[in-house]
């Protein structure tokens, strides 16, 4: 097999989901990948000598389809967001996974699930259109910090900055809202228009100063922050951060791009499609901050039969992909040699 | 005027946001016997076969019907602008003043204190000023009498207070004797029928609000007193909160003797400042009118410590204390739990904490409340529920604050305002006690259950799988 062969050629396919896969997660030391999907069921996997191997299925974690799993910075706890409007907690500090808690509060499907950097907010949205943040208290309670109708429509995906306590979330709507808190209470301080569709989903990078998103409308946008008294002379109105479009990549998916995926190891950006590919894309180099110009470096035209609905790269080996599909397959991506 | 509390909005009650649901309330239309007859037109000169083409009644879907349905209110919202607003109170006044006077209805007007708060903030008045300048204004649109809620809250608050003792007694047989959750705020009553039911429903309490025991004043203990008949009343009332528009509409406030409800129609703080923009109004240099005194505490405008949205968990606080424990309670040391909206305060004997009492404003609060409900894990006997962030003063349709005032400097400025009103304590009113005995027939009568006390119905979900828009 050639190196391109090998690339372009899943290291390994997954199987066990009996519905579509809408989601893979990886826990913070990259030891164990999560997978979730219509089937109701959370598989948990993890390497056996050179194979990645199914450990364990909670097979009905949720009455219904499972969207979302995320696992805490610690690695000790799983949040799973179903489209029951519940979000389970699970914990996975021994091999007998327990689900120790159940938020409710949201009115229909939630669709995502993000912990904070310090383990200790974590976030949900829902096709109710709000936004949650809550708090992670002792003994497994959890309390709700704040709930925000900050979206018009559906909000697809929320996920916490690198290191900050910044939300971003992404909708229906075509927006994308940042939020910080302030005066113990939530709220939103930068709206990011320019998307033409639906946005599926948002990545920070590993500095937590760009965010990327994909979108409906086919295009993946490059958003940056620009603090007050930034040099370039970008205005903040009532002196907060501004962010700002800096790139705009379209013309490489065919469909709707699902998610996105931005490796804080390699800085590499992978994007998933309803055209079943999976492009991977870098910045140039030399390219100018305000002005970046990313590159495709790879394409994976039939990655899966089906929509690839997520893509998420490895904590700590550089260049191991996930995705996962409506063909109800997980797929693992060896990019290694490409960077 | 999509000002509803954020409760009602967050619900997947509304598409105040964007439509999640189309409406799908069935609409009833009355089928007349012999309509169905297939209309043949005749253009060629043959006999129309029909005299005249059958009239359908135009489908009309009430503020009723969308209240008792788990989806949108924003069909209720064109509703609540038919009957319920400003434009309609213009609308019965000036019918009304052209009638002649044996024909014409009785108009009353109810003004709470968080409005006239607002109104005064608005348009910088001491409140008391501002009160008799409202009462005149009023007036001078052919109102016939302003009282403040004052007296009506009194009403709400003792009933609370008997209400708590009696669950207290009864605690040990039923299990949701407590939390008491307070009823006055109608975001949250509406929030707990359609989103938890019959769950959370036996925790809150049965007594009305004061803005429907205004309703139950006027159109029965007044009304007698003043020999008319409450279908010849129509009364009005100014409220800091849109959601209080959905209160007066429900079924349980209507009277089918007298085809009449207890509040007519609500018209709100900044519904009142449109009024005074739109009629050229400098209200600071209107005539002043006292405040009609029959169902006011008094002639000059008062209220009740402990909160600024009625300071029912303070008053409640205080009878149980002495009740129960025959402690006397002076001032409360509110403690700030989460967040300024989460508020709680205990009664400590002999070490003990016999008593436990909080205030939950806001959704956020509510939501932990209630879940802390479910998971049995809630340590409080009576909870102040408002769905508003820093409760009424804040309302939804209360003025908004001039450019570069934020927000919540407008509440502290309104709270302070609030703090500085005459106080009246609600066990020492004799004008109340005497309601007892002369209209109400004793504190314990029929006649209290049914002009003081309400119930809640669960309204159950309906997903329809067509209406969802995804």
């Amino acid at each position: 097999m050639s190196g391109a062969e090998r690339m372009t050629t899943a290291l390994q396919t997954l199987t066990g989901h009996k519905d579509r896969v809408w989601n893979v997660s990886w826990n913070p030391q990259g030891t164990i990948l999560t997978t979730c999907g219509t089937d109701h069921s959370i598989r948990i996997w993890a390497k056996e000598g050179d194979t990645w191997t199914s450990k364990n299925v909670m097979s009905d974690a949720h009455s219904r389809t499972v969207r979302c799993v995320a696992w805490s910075p610690c690695g000790n706890t799983l949040a799973s967001a179903s489209f029951d409007a519940t979000v389970n907690i699970w914990d996975c500090k021994t091999a007998d996974i327990e689900c120790v808690a159940t938020l409710e509060g949201h009115d229909n499907e939630v669709k995502c699930v993000s912990w904070s950097a310090s383990g200790s907010l974590l976030a949900t949205c829902s096709r109710d259109k709000s936004v949650w943040v809550w708090e992670v208290g002792e003994d497994d309670e959890y309390e709700c910090l704040a709930v925000m109708p900050s979206h018009t429509q559906d909000v697809k995906k929320v996920t916490f900055h690198p290191s900050l306590d910044i939300l971003a979330s992404a909708s229906y709507d075509n927006s994308i809202k940042l939020y910080k808190e302030s005066n113990d209470d939530w709220s939103v301080f930068c709206t990011l228009n320019g998307h033409e569709s639906t946005v599926w989903s948002i990545a920070f990078d590993g500095s937590g100063q760009r965010l990327a998103s994909c979108s409906d409308d086919r295009t993946v946008k490059i958003w940056q922050e620009y603090q007050p008294g930034n040099n370039e002379g970008i205005a903040t109105p009532n002196n907060e951060p501004v962010w700002k479009c800096v790139c705009t990549l379209s013309g490489f998916h065919n469909r709707a791009i699902y998610d996105i995926a931005w490796c804080r190891l390699t800085g590499a950006i992978a994007t998933s499609c309803g055209d079943d590919v999976i492009h991977i894309f870098k910045e140039q180099p030399q390219s100018d901050k305000n002005a970046p110009m990313f590159d495709l470096i790879l394409t994976i035209p039939q990655a899966h039969t089906d929509d690839v609905n997520s893509v998420s790269w490895n904590p700590t080996v550089a260049g191991l992909l996930a995705s996962g599909s409506d063909d109800c397959t997980v797929k693992l991506w060896d990019f290694t040699h490409i960077f | 005027m999509a000002g509803f509390s954020g409760v009602l909005k967050l619900t997947d009650l509304d598409d105040f946001i964007a439509p999640s649901q189309e409406c799908i309330k069935p609409v009833k239309v009355e089928q007349k016997a012999g309509r169905g007859v297939i209309r043949i037109d005749a253009s060629d000169g043959g006999s129309d076969i029909m005299d005249e083409p059958p009239k359908y009644e135009k489908a009309k879907i009430t503020l009723n019907d969308c209240l008792a349905c788990s989806g949108c209110i924003t069909s209720a919202e064109v509703v609540l602008v038919s009957q319920q607003s400003h434009d309609e109170l213009y609308r019965i006044l000036e019918e009304n003043n052209k009638k002649v006077e044996s024909e014409r209805l009785v108009v009353v007007l109810s003004l709470s204190p968080q409005s006239v708060l607002s109104i005064a903030t608005k348009y910088t008045m001491e409140t008391e000023d501002c009160i008799q300048k409202l009462t005149g204004y009023f007036k001078s649109l052919g109102v016939n009498y302003v009282f403040d809620t004052n007296f009506a809250r009194t009403f709400s608050l003792l009933e609370a207070q008997k209400e708590f003792i009696t669950r207290y007694k009864e605690k040990d047989s039923n299990p949701k004797a407590f939390p008491m959750l307070a009823s006055a705020c109608p975001g949250w009553i509406c929030y707990a029928e359609k989103t938890h039911g019959s769950y959370i429903l036996p925790y809150i309490s049965s007594t009305k609000s004061p803005q429907q025991v205004m309703g139950s004043l006027v159109k029965d203990l007044w009304a007698t007193q003043k020999g008319i008949t409450p279908d010849k009343i129509y009364h009005a009332t100014v409220m800091p909160c849109f959601d209080k528009k959905l209160e007066a509409a429900r079924d349980d406030f209507y009277n089918e003797v007298y085809s009449t409800r207890e509040v007519d129609c609500v018209i709100t703080s900044v519904e009142v400042e449109q009024m005074l923009t739109r009629d050229n109004i400098t209200l600071p240099s209107f005539t002043s009118s006292s405040l009609d005194t029959d169902l006011s505490s008094g002639s000059m405008i008062t209220s009740h410590p402990g909160s600024t949205s009625g300071g029912f968990a303070h008053n409640v606080f205080i009878h149980a204390a002495k009740e129960l424990f025959d402690q006397d309670q002076d001032k409360l040391e509110w403690k700030t739990l989460r967040n300024a909206d989460f508020r709680e305060v205990t009664l400590q004997v002999n070490g003990e904490t016999v008593l436990r009492f909080a205030l939950a404003y806001g959704f956020r609060n509510i939501q932990n409340l209630v879940q802390k409900l479910k998971r049995g894990k809630s340590p409080y006997h009576y909870v102040e529920v408002m769905a508003c962030p820093s409760g009424c003063l804040n309302g939804g349709a209360q003025i908004r604050p001039e450019n570069g005032v934020s927000a919540k400097d407008l509440v502290a400025k309104l709270e302070e305002a609030y703090e500085n009103i005459p106080i009246s304590n609600p066990n020492s009113e004799s004008k109340v006690a005497t309601a007892y005995t002369e209209w109400l027939g004793g504190g314990d009568s029929e006649k209290v259950k049914k002009f003081l006390h309400t119930q809640y119905k669960s309204i159950e979900k309906t997903t329809n799988a067509l209406g969802i828009k995804w």
